[in-house]
C-alpha cells in the first residue's frame, strides 16, 4: 500500500538522490524531477567533474541515472527563464548594489517551494520532497515546524526561512535525520551511482570562473562604471584604485592588492561613488543589525533571547529581536558580530527550531 | 560459409504477390475533408483484421501502455522484428567480390527497388543514408557546394520556417559561408503563404526546401504547385518527406521534386537508415566521402540490416492505402471524442490538409508539458513537439512560427497515431485524459482566485 505520491526534487547530487531512495524504501510512490536552471555547456568543459555542480547538464544525467536505478518516473523541467529572472538577475543586481546576495534562498523561495510545489499539485502528488538537511517536527500545539538537521555542520535550515509555514504539511525532508557520512553510506548501499560524487560547494551557477567574472559576463553593465577607489576607514584617505565594487564583499581580506602596515579588510562599500572602505578588523564588528522582508514561522516575543545566524557558515549568536513595521526587525546581539553583510540573511532560532528571518540591510 | 538463414524467408513476409505489379500510388488529388462536422459519426472501417498485435509485436500490451507519439519514432513493425535475426546475420560486406558480399548486396538492391517503387522513383535515384537528418544535411550542403562550383557569386536558398532543426541548423552553418537565406512564411491555419512564396521566388533562389508534411500539425503542403512555381524561375526543389512516409500517398515523379529526404525509423523500420532521393541529372557532393558506396554519393560500409528493414517495410507499405484510410478514421474519431468530452479545445491546422495520423490539440488553460507528464505516469505517450527539442524552455517553434501565442503553443499537445493504433486505445486515452484536464483546469482556477 503506497503512503502517497511524492514529487522529489533531484539535483543529481548525493543528497537528493539519497532522499529519493529513502522515499522509495519507505513505500512512497515517487516521481523524480530535475529543474534545469542554467546551461553550463555555454561556458565550460562539462566533461570535467566539478564544472557545474547543481543542475547542469551532467547533473541532469546523474539524476536520470539515479531515477533509472530506483525505477521511478523522472522528468526534466526546464526552468532556465524562471531561474534567470528570480535568481540570477537579482544576484547580479545585488552585487552591483554593493550587497552580497544569497541566491540559494531565492532558488528555494521561487523555484523549489513555489514552482515545484505547483508542479506537485499538477502531477497529482501528495508531497514535495527535497534533499535539504532540515527536519520537520511538531510543536507543542501539534503544528509543524522546521528544525535543524541531525547534521549540525550541513544543516541548511538557514536557507529555508522564506518557506511559507502553511506548506510544511506538504513537505518531506527525507535525509534530514541523517548526518552526511550516513547519507553517503546509504547511497552506497542503495547502489546509487552518485554515492561518491563530489559535494557542491559555493554558488552552483558560478562555477570555477569566480563570481565577479560571472557578473561581468552575464550582467548588463559596463564594468568600468563600477571602478572607484579604496578609502581607509574611518579617516577617508585614498589608498588606491579598485577593479569595481562587485569584486568586494564585507570582511574580505584577500585580493585587495593594497600594501599596508596592518591587515586591511573591506569594512563596507558605498555605491554612490563606488568607494570601497577598508580598515583594520575591529571596525568590522557590530552589535546591531536591521532586517527587511522578514518571514516568521512561529510567534516571537519582543526582545526574546534567541539564536541568530548572520551567514550560512556562522555558528549563531544570542540576540534579542524586535519586530518593526513593514516586515522590518532589529537584531541586537549580546556580543558584537564580525562582518554583518547587507544582502545576507539573519535567521532566527529558538533552540533548534526555525523561528524566521529576514534580509540584512 | 555464408549465414545459413535463407533470405527468401525474410522477404516472404511482405506481400509477394503485389511486388511485381507496379502501380504507383497516385498523389492525393482530393485531400480529405478535415472540417469538423459534429453530425457526422465516424465508423471505424476494418480494412484488415486490425489488432495492434498484427502490426506491432506485443511490446506494449504487458503494461497496457499506449503509444501515441509515432511522429517521434515508430515501433519496428512485426515483420522487421520477426526477421531481426536474419537481418542481423547479413554481416558480409556488400562490396566484397567474394560470395560473402553477395547476399548483403542483393538485400540492399532489393530494399532499394522496393523503396523506389513505394515512393515512385528510379532505384538509382535513392542514396541510403543514416537517417533523415543526414539526408537533409547532404542535400543542403551539396547544393551549396554545387552552386559555388557553378560559379554563382550570390547563393540563395528559400526555406520553410517550419522545417526540422536538421535543416535549420545546416543553413545556419551555410550562412557563415555566405549563403543568403529567405524564409517561406506560413499562416495561422497551417497553410503556406503562397503569395509571399511567389514574391520570394522572384529573387531566384538556387534551392527551395519545404517539407511535404509537418511533424507537429501534420499539415500537408502543396509541394507540386510550389515545385512548378520554383521550376519557372529555375530553382531546384528539396522536400523533407520524413513525416509524410506511411502517412499519405505520394509519388516523387508526380511531385516533380529534385530531392526528397526520408527516415526509416518513422516508418516502422530500424533506426540508422534513411534515404535521399536525388533526381537523375543532379550531382551530389558527398557528405561522407569514402570507398565509393552508394555510387560514390555516400561513403562507408552500408548499414545492411537497417537498409534491409526499410525494404521490408516498403513492401509491407504496398497496402498503405488501407492503413492510411484506417488511421485517418481513427484520428478523426479521436478528435471528435476529444471535442465531445473536453470544452475549450481546438485542433491546430485542422482546416487544411493533414497527414492521416497527426492531431495537434490545443487544450486551453492546460500546460502541454504537464499534461504529457500526467499521461506518461498513466502509461500514455504523447508529445509537446519534436522529441529532439524536449527540455527546451521555448514552446514549439513550429506553432510559434504559425503565429500561435506562447500561451497557445504551450497549451498544445501532439497526438500521433500509427498503423497499429486501435479504437480501444483511443477510448482509454480519452477516459484517462478527461479527468487530468479537469483537475489541471481546476488547479489553474484556484491559483488565479
Amino acid at each position: 500500500m503506497s503512503k502517497g505520491r511524492v514529487l522529489v526534487a533531484m539535483s543529481g547530487g548525493v543528497d537528493s538522490s539519497a532522499a529519493a531512495a529513502v522515499l522509495v524504501e519507505q513505500g512512497y510512490d515517487v516521481v523524480g524531477v530535475t529543474m534545469q536552471v542554467w546551461d553550463y555547456t555555454q561556458s565550460c568543459d562539462i566533461t570535467v567533474e566539478g564544472n557545474g555542480t547543481c543542475c547542469s547538464s551532467t547533473d541532469v544525467e546523474d539524476a536520470r541515472s539515479v531515477a533509472d536505478s530506483l525505477d521511478i518516473p523522472f522528468y526534466v523541467m526546464n526552468c532556465e527563464a524562471k531561474f534567470k529572472q528570480a535568481v540570477i538577475d537579482p544576484f547580479i543586481n545585488n552585487y552591483l548594489e554593493g550587497k552580497t546576495p544569497l541566491p540559494c534562498v531565492d532558488c528555494n523561495t521561487y523555484l523549489k517551494f513555489d514552482h515545484l510545489l505547483k508542479k506537485m499539485k499538477e502531477l497529482d502528488c501528495d508531497y514535495l520532497a527535497t534533499g535539504h538537511y532540515a527536519q520537520i517536527a511538531k510543536d507543542e500545539y501539534g503544528n509543524p515546524v522546521v528544525v535543524t538537521s541531525a547534521d549540525d555542520w550541513k544543516d541548511q535550515t538557514y536557507f529555508l526561512f522564506t518557506l511559507p509555514p502553511e506548506i510544511l504539511p506538504k513537505l518531506l525532508f527525507p535525509i534530514g535525520d541523517m548526518e552526511k557520512p550516513k547519507v553517503r553510506e546509504y547511497a552506497e548501499k542503495a547502489g546509487l551511482s552518485v554515492a561518491r560524487k563530489k559535494d557542491s560547494t559555493g554558488i552552483c551557477f558560478v562555477g570555477n570562473q569566480g563570481y565577479a567574472n560571472f557578473i561581468e559576463e552575464h550582467g548588463n553593465f559596463d564594468p568600468k562604471s563600477k571602478a572607484g577607489v579604496f578609502k581607509s576607514y574611518p579617516d577617508g584617505k585614498v589608498l588606491g584604485e579598485h577593479k569595481g565594487i562587485h569584486h568586494y564583499t564585507y570582511g574580505q581580506r584577500r585580493g585587495l592588492g593594497l600594501a599596508h602596515h596592518e591587515p586591511l579588510f573591506v569594512i563596507k562599500t558605498d555605491t554612490q561613488d563606488n568607494t570601497v572602505w577598508v580598515g583594520p578588523e575591529k571596525y568590522l564588528f557590530s552589535q546591531r543589525l536591521e532586517l527587511a522582508n522578514s518571514h516568521w514561522h512561529t510567534e516571537l516575543n519582543d526582545g526574546e533571547l534567541v539564536n541568530v545566524k548572520i551567514r550560512y557558515a556562522h555558528k549563531g549568536a544570542t540576540a534579542r529581536v524586535y519586530k518593526k513595521e513593514d516586515g522590518k526587525a532589529i537584531v541586537e546581539f549580546e556580543e558584537s558580530q564580525r562582518a554583518v553583510t547587507p544582502g545576507q540573511a539573519a535567521v532566527v532560532y529558538r533552540q533548534n527550531a526555525l523561528v524566521g528571518g529576514g534580509w540584512i540591510l | 560459409m555464408c549465414p545459413s538463414v535463407p533470405l527468401n524467408e525474410i522477404f516472404s513476409l511482405g506481400i509477394k504477390g503485389s511486388y511485381d505489379t507496379r502501380n504507383p500510388a497516385p498523389i492525393l488529388q482530393n485531400p480529405p475533408n478535415n472540417k469538423f462536422q459534429k453530425t457526422q459519426s465516424y465508423a471505424i472501417p476494418t480494412p484488415m483484421t486490425h489488432e495492434r498485435t498484427d502490426l506491432y509485436p506485443d511490446l506494449f500490451s504487458a503494461g497496457n501502455k499506449i503509444y501515441f507519439d509515432h511522429n517521434a519514432t515508430a515501433p519496428v513493425c512485426r515483420e522487421v522484428l520477426d526477421s531481426a535475426r536474419e537481418l542481423l546475420s547479413l554481416w558480409g560486406n556488400p562490396s566484397s567480390i567474394h560470395q560473402f558480399g553477395r547476399k548483403p548486396k542483393k538485400v540492399i538492391r532489393e530494399a532499394r527497388d522496393s523503396f523506389a517503387k513505394l515512393v515512385d522513383c528510379h532505384p538509382l535515384e535513392l542514396v541510403f543514408t543514416a537517417g533523415g537528418s543526414e539526408s537533409n544535411s547532404l542535400v543542403l550542403k551539396s547544393e551549396f557546394l554545387r552552386a559555388q562550383k557553378e560559379g554563382k557569386t550570390e547563393i540563395r536558398f528559400l526555406m520553410g520556417k517550419l522545417e526540422h532543426p536538421s535543416s535549420h541548423k545546416v543553413v545556419e552553418q551555410l550562412k557563415e559561408q555566405g549563403l543568403i537565406l529567405d524564409w517561406i512564411e506560413y499562416r495561422r491555419d497551417g497553410s503556406v503563404d503562397l503569395e509571399d512564396y511567389t514574391e520570394k521566388l522572384s529573387r531566384e533562389p538556387h534551392l527551395v526546401s519545404c517539407m511535404l508534411a509537418n511533424n507537429e500539425t501534420g499539415n500537408i503542403f502543396p509541394i507540386k504547385e510550389m515545385v512548378s512555381l520554383a521550376k519557372a524561375v529555375g530553382s531546384k526543389f528539396h522536400t523533407d518527406a520524413v513525416q509524410a512516409l506511411g502517412k499519405m500517398e505520394f509519388s516523387l515523379k508526380d511531385l516533380d521534386v529534385d530531392f526528397a529526404s526520408f527516415a526509416g525509423h518513422k516508418f516502422y523500420a530500424l533506426k540508422g537508415v534513411g534515404a535521399l532521393f536525388s533526381k537523375q541529372g543532379n550531382v551530389l557532393e558527398p557528405l561522407v566521402a569514402g570507398g565509393g558506396q552508394e555510387r560514390a554519393r555516400r561513403g562507408g560500409t552500408e548499414n545492411v540490416p537497417a537498409i534491409a528493414s526499410l525494404g521490408v517495410v516498403a513492401r509491407l507499405a504496398e497496402r498503405q492505402a488501407d492503413y492510411i484510410q484506417y488511421v485517418e478514421s481513427l484520428r478523426n474519431y479521436l478528435e471528435e471524442e476529444l471535442a465531445k468530452n473536453i470544452s475549450d479545445i481546438s485542433f491546430n491546422g485542422r482546416s487544411n490538409p493533414r497527414v492521416c495520423n497527426t492531431s495537434s490539440v490545443l487544450v486551453s488553460g492546460v500546460d502541454g508539458e504537464t499534461l504529457l507528464m500526467n499521461l506518461d505516469m498513466q502509461g500514455i505517450a504523447v508529445s509537446t513537439g519534436a522529441a529532439c527539442s524536449s527540455g527546451n524552455p521555448e514552446p514549439s517553434p513550429v506553432l510559434l512560427a504559425l503565429g500561435l501565442s506562447r500561451e497557445e503553443a504551450q497549451c498544445s499537445m501532439r497526438i500521433s497515431l500509427g498503423w497499429g493504433s486501435t479504437k480501444k486505445e483511443v477510448d482509454v486515452f480519452i477516459e484517462k485524459l478527461v479527468p487530468i484536464v479537469d483537475r489541471l483546469r481546476k488547479l489553474k482556477t484556484e491559483e488565479i482566485s
